[in-house]
């Protein structure tokens, strides 16, 4: 009497939803909290379906959850990460949870019942939306998390950690399917100059402008990155050295004839551009295909500025140097 | 007379629990076996009139022994005591001559039906 | 091998318990399944949790393996986390017999029916037995696929004292099913076992 007394305003009282059903599937009992969430009474309902009253349950799905429960006399469980609800249930969080019903973790319990009568399950239902929101917001900041990290932080192109990564993902690939592949390095034309008279503001302005400006320029494919400094390098996928040149000289061209407006003054920037091919014979790591693409870059230099020179085949550190 | 019967299982537990389930007044004297092939030596060396049997045993099962008491024509009743109760296993032990099968955990209900059944008490 | 202190007749009971209990779960999936199920016997063996992870790592090294944990507790302070280990080969082939066809419940579901049923239908009839009854709580998926085994059981184990290995080959008619479960166990749980095993062999 006592328990009874005590277990009716508990059951009412629950912040979970309980429903008791026979093996025919048929209502025996449920408690306040699915009385609410779910518009109805238990005098309306008791002995009929289930699956007549909650029309929206994955039938065939659940049904052999609950056969299970009967046959193997053991709990089944169902969590909102695999199936968000059960029950089309409103929840408590119609404002800050971006789900219209109650995510829900289900435990199907068999009740231990007399011999002969008639076997019951106890479905608990447990409001997850909490837990359904964090889960989201989660997913949400990882994503852009993972996005910082492959990002340079002033240009918003590639950092060179990730840049780096994706060379070496593109020579595996250009290895094994014998596509061709390019590379250009970048420098800005004394960009020490461009700090010294527009100071490092108008410097960093000018990255970040020819970054994007640059970008545009390219097909989707071509992947930037900022390499250091006012070094800057593209990787194109399935382009010969003839073709990365032209790409290297429209891009030279075009920003030579570019301007920018700092603080009502005009800036106009020069690039030396070094281009170099991948030779699947020559360069077994993606260091040796930068630093042929360093070389000709530096040869641009060398030459006078504002240019475009190719790596040439047999040209070696010394060259370099000895020029 | 005492009825000579034979105990085979692997665990200790398990042959305790069978002699412990049988009633007082079952005028018996006890073997016991730990494996398929300690039984089949007390078997072929003695006269035993009634073998407890577990199935699942290390070195010879249950099944194996079953085979070797038809095959070798010797005369004693099996009651097979298993926590495998499939009925396909039922089927198979049967057909090999058991009077009986047991599931585990053996208790007295279970032990004195069998044997008030088939008439040794 | 640790024995944990189990003694030889404690060992043997718990055995024996674990066999019937095997037996009782392999005939209710046989039913449930539709399905004969041929048992071996379960081989046991009691450790320190710290070196599961090294038992573990050769023989799912180079396979995909799922791991799924479910916790359990009872009266009498018995108490654990139970772990089932199969490649993932085997789950399609159990799945096929659940009934469930191909894009019909998340692989995860898949993974986590497959394990509750055979953790619960086993320990469950280990419960019987000892005259105890467990609950359970849901089970969650450790690993599927990707990621180290043994770095995954290093992480969980490391909570735990002891574990009882239980090695359980399921073999279904044509096809088999072999998975491994561990029993993780805390130290004051063992001793409430070992209660437990004596009230029992005391009995007989």
């Amino acid at each position: 009497m006592f328990q009874e007394m005590v277990c009716n305003p508990v059951l009412a009282a629950l912040n979970s939803g309980v429903i008791v059903i026979d093996d025919e599937y048929n209502i025996r009992y449920l408690n306040a909290f699915i009385e609410r969430h779910g518009n109805l009474q238990l005098s309306e309902v008791a002995g009929k379906s289930l699956f007549n009253v909650f029309a929206d349950l994955p039938e065939a799905w659940l049904k052999r959850k609950l056969m299970s429960v009967l046959d193997l006399n053991s709990p089944a469980f169902s969590s909102w990460e695999q199936r968000q609800y059960i029950f089309k249930l409103p929840h408590l969080r119609p404002i800050t949870s971006s789900s219209q019903y109650m995510a829900q973790n289900c435990t199907m319990l068999p009740l231990a019942t007399a011999q002969h009568e008639q076997p019951l399950i106890c479905i608990l239902i447990e409001d997850a939306t909490d837990a359904f929101v964090y889960q989201q917001h989660l997913s949400r900041t990882l994503i852009e998390l993972e996005k910082a990290n492959r990002q340079d932080g002033l240009t918003k192109v590639q950092n060179r950690r990730y840049w780096e990564e994706q060379l070496k993902q593109e020579i595996h690939r250009a290895q094994r399917y014998q596509h061709s592949l390019s590379l250009i390095l970048f420098d800005l034309d004394k960009f020490k100059d461009l700090n010294d008279k527009y100071g490092h503001l108008g410097g960093d302005f000018v990255l970040v402008e020819l970054a994007s400006f640059i970008g545009s320029l390219l097909r989707d494919s071509d992947l930037l990155g900022r390499y250091g400094g006012e070094e800057f390098g593209i990787i194109l996928p399935d382009t010969g050295l003839e073709g990365a040149a032209e790409v290297a000289e429209r891009i030279c061209r075009a920003v030579a004839d570019y301007s920018m407006l700092f603080n009502q003054q005009t800036i106009r920037a020069t690039l030396s551009m070094g281009v170099a091919e991948f030779e699947p014979k020559q360069h077994f790591l993606h260091d040796d295909l930068i630093r042929c693409a360093d070389m000709a870059l530096y040869n641009a230099k060398r030459t006078g500025r504002n240019r475009v020179c190719c790596y040439q085949a047999g040209e070696t550190d010394y060259h370099k140097k000895a020029n | 007379m005492a009825l000579p019967v034979l105990i085979c299982d692997d665990s200790i537990l398990a042959r305790k629990q069978v002699r412990k389930s049988l009633p007082e007044s079952f005028d018996a004297e006890f073997q016991t076996a730990g494996n398929g092939l300690e039984a089949l030596a007390v078997l072929r060396s003695q006269e035993i009139g009634l073998v407890f049997l577990d199935l699942t045993m290390p070195e010879l099962d249950g099944v194996g022994v079953l085979e070797a008491i038809k095959a070798e024509g010797i005369d004693c009743f099996v009651i097979v005591i298993s926590a495998d109760i499939q009925p396909e296993m039922q089927k198979r032990v049967m057909e090999l001559g058991a009077l009986a099968f047991v599931q585990k955990p053996v208790n007295e209900d279970k032990i004195i039906g069998v044997l008030k059944q088939y008439g040794f008490i | 091998m640790n024995n944990l202190g189990f003694s030889e007749e404690q060992r043997d009971c718990l055995q024996e318990i674990i066999n019937v209990a095997m037996g009782l779960a392999s005939d209710k999936l046989a039913r449930f399944l539709n399905t004969f199920v041929h048992l071996q016997v379960p081989s046991i063996a009691l450790v320190g949790a710290m070196h599961i992870p090294e038992e573990f790592e050769n023989r799912y090294q180079d396979a995909e393996a799922a791991l799924v944990s479910q916790g359990f507790f009872g009266n009498e302070g018995v108490r654990g986390e139970a772990i089932v280990l199969y490649q993932m080969e085997n789950a399609h082939k159990i799945s096929a017999l659940l009934g469930y066809e191909a894009g019909d419940v998340s692989e995860i579901e898949m993974l986590t029916d497959i394990s509750s049923i055979l953790t619960t239908t086993f320990l469950n009839g280990l419960a019987d037995q000892i005259e105890n009854s467990l609950s359970y709580s849901a089970p969650r998926i450790l690993s599927s696929r990707h990621g180290n085994v043994a770095d995954v059981l290093k992480n969980t184990s490391f909570h735990w004292e002891h574990a009882l290995k239980v090695d359980i080959s399921y073999q279904l008619i044509d096809h088999s099913f072999n998975c491994d479960m561990i029993l993780l166990i805390p130290g004051e749980a063992v001793s409430n076992i070992k209660n437990i095993l004596d009230r029992i062999l005391e009995a007989y």
